[in-house]
């Protein structure tokens, strides 16, 4: 059962309180209201610090060791969330200011109108009522911002921060997260043989539901990657296990490459992935051709195609997820696939993959410039040494 | 974003204006469900005034097509600008939603 609210009458009068109780007699019977009563400020103090379940307070003005308008200024401090109604001498304007100066919620006159009274205490109730219930969203507001933050640290720290070191390449990853938790990641596995396998992706949409999709996918991937060394049968077999129960709808594309640093072959398969970009050694720019395959979670029992280059000493490939090439500067226009052929074209054969890849980021950031950020921006750059 | 529709030759077209991403992608398929009945048999997606779709608008469509497949009503997107058909492209989605080049042959294609 819903309690009465709780009203507390502050009033040297004594005589006020049998009168209350007679006139609101019908509302104390329903259970709509209970009273209690002080007769002064440091009393009417005493029972707010005792009682801690007032919801508010109806006092007068004039009264002896503490007055209604000090006792205004306290009862903040017991408890920001009760509401004052002060009751004052027809016409007297100044103190009606200051106490509602003092945060009085309202005020009525004496001879106290029962009538009346009651109109200002519902008003009251239903006033607080609705400052309690926007508190209540404003807390629950700021606990799924925490946790959502905490979403997204859990996210970056997934993404690798350490990258092999070999005298033959080189491979350097970076992601920056648009405001929400969400959509893009990178991995580099070491395979069998020597071999490395990159992988980049985006989930479709943004949210908790989207960035749980992307850590089951990464960790899908992950498991798949080292038993398999054929891309495009990684991608089927991801796949497969993504479109199980998938309702949702919800996608990723993801390209993944399996490097040879023995031999520079680069072999690589896309799944509704942007194609990547390869920068060989006379800085000549070009886009890999996409191998047609479907993003992954939609369709089950795909075959993945790949496609095979060699890589030469010298020569670098740049994968990146749509967040770079769709940036969009403060006039609406997108940084392109173009954006990216500017940067690269005539690189040095000695660009280095952190540089290749802080590079972009830089980059789009500067034609970003005021611009917000929508999407998660992710990059990785492999770069043959010899 | 904006979402209109008629009906012609036995079909519901549903013309889709502006932007659809991350931020409108929930309400841009709720106001394309809302004006698909249960008895429509086919339902094509005009996209000739979309300007951009993000992936979230991608997911969108599939949810849509998705529940007209299950009542196997026939879907089919049309009049895609160059951009959005290269989006389409690449995510692969054009081998899994049927795409014309108008209105017109849409209808043709799917119309009774």
């Amino acid at each position: 059962m819903v309690r009465p609210y709780k009203i507390l009458v502050v009033d040297d009068e004594p005589d006020l309180e049998p009168l209350m109780l007679q006139r609101m007699r019908r509302h104390i019977r329903a259970g709509r209201y209970s009273f209690v009563f002080a007769r002064n400020g440091l009393e009417a103090l005493d029972r707010l610090n005792e009682d801690g379940d007032i919801d508010m307070v109806l006092s007068d003005i004039n009264m002896p060791q503490m007055d209604g308008l000090t006792l205004l200024e306290q009862i903040p401090k017991v408890d920001p969330n009760i509401r004052s109604v002060i009751i004052s001498a027809y016409g007297d304007m100044k103190n009606i200011r200051t106490a509602m100066n003092r945060g009085a919620f309202d005020f009525v006159t004496k001879p106290v109108d029962f009538k009346d009274l009651q109109i200002t205490i519902e008003r009251t109730l239903a006033h607080m009522m609705e400052w309690r219930e926007a508190l209540s969203y404003r807390d629950k507001l700021v606990s799924i911002q925490n946790e959502l933050e905490v979403a997204s640290r859990i996210q970056q720290s997934i993404l690798p921060s350490e990258f092999p070191d070999d005298l033959r390449y080189q491979v350097y990853g970076n992601m920056e997260p648009a405001r929400d938790v969400g959509g893009d990641f990178f991995d580099i596995m070491l395979l069998d043989e020597g071999q490395i396998g990159l992988a980049i992706a985006d989930v479709s949409d943004k949210g908790v539901p989207a960035a749980l999709f992307m850590m089951s996918c990464r960790t899908l991937l992950k498991g798949v990657a080292i038993g398999l060394t054929e891309p495009g049968a990684v991608l089927g077999e991801v796949n497969d296990l993504l479109h199980e129960d998938n309702e949702t709808m919800l996608f990723v594309t993801v390209l993944y490459a399996v490097y040879n640093p023995s031999t520079g072959e680069f072999t690589y398969a896309s799944g509704g992935h942007d194609p990547p970009l390869l920068i060989r050694s006379d800085g000549s720019v070009s886009l890999l051709p996409l191998t047609d395959g479907i993003a992954l979670g939609v369709v089950p029992e795909l075959n993945y195609k790949q496609h095979k280059i060699t890589l030469s000493p010298g020569d670098t490939v740049v994968l990146y997820t749509d967040g770079v090439t769709e940036a969009q500067n403060t006039d609406g226009s997108a940084f392109e696939v173009d954006g990216l052929h500017q940067i690269f074209a005539g690189s040095s054969a000695y660009l280095k993959a952190r540089e290749g890849t802080d590079l972009v980021f830089e980059k789009v950031r500067e034609f970003m410039g005021e611009a917000s950020q929508f999407d998660d921006i992710t990059c990785l750059t492999l770069h043959r040494d010899t | 974003m904006d979402v209109t529709s008629q009906r012609t030759g036995g079909a519901l077209i549903v013309s889709v204006e502006g932007r659809v991403d991350g931020a409108n992608a929930r309400k841009f398929q709720k106001a394309v469900e809302s004006v698909i009945d249960d008895d429509d048999g086919a339902v094509i997606l005009d996209m000739e005034n979309l300007s951009y779709i993000s992936s979230a608008g991608l997911r969108s469509i599939l949810l849509i097509a998705k529940g007209l497949q299950k009542r196997t009503a026939q879907f089919a997107v049309c009049s895609l600008q160059d951009a959005i058909g290269e989006v389409f492209r690449i995510v692969g989605f054009d081998k899994i939603v049927t795409i014309h080049s108008s209105q017109g042959d849409a209808v043709a294609a799917m119309g009774s």
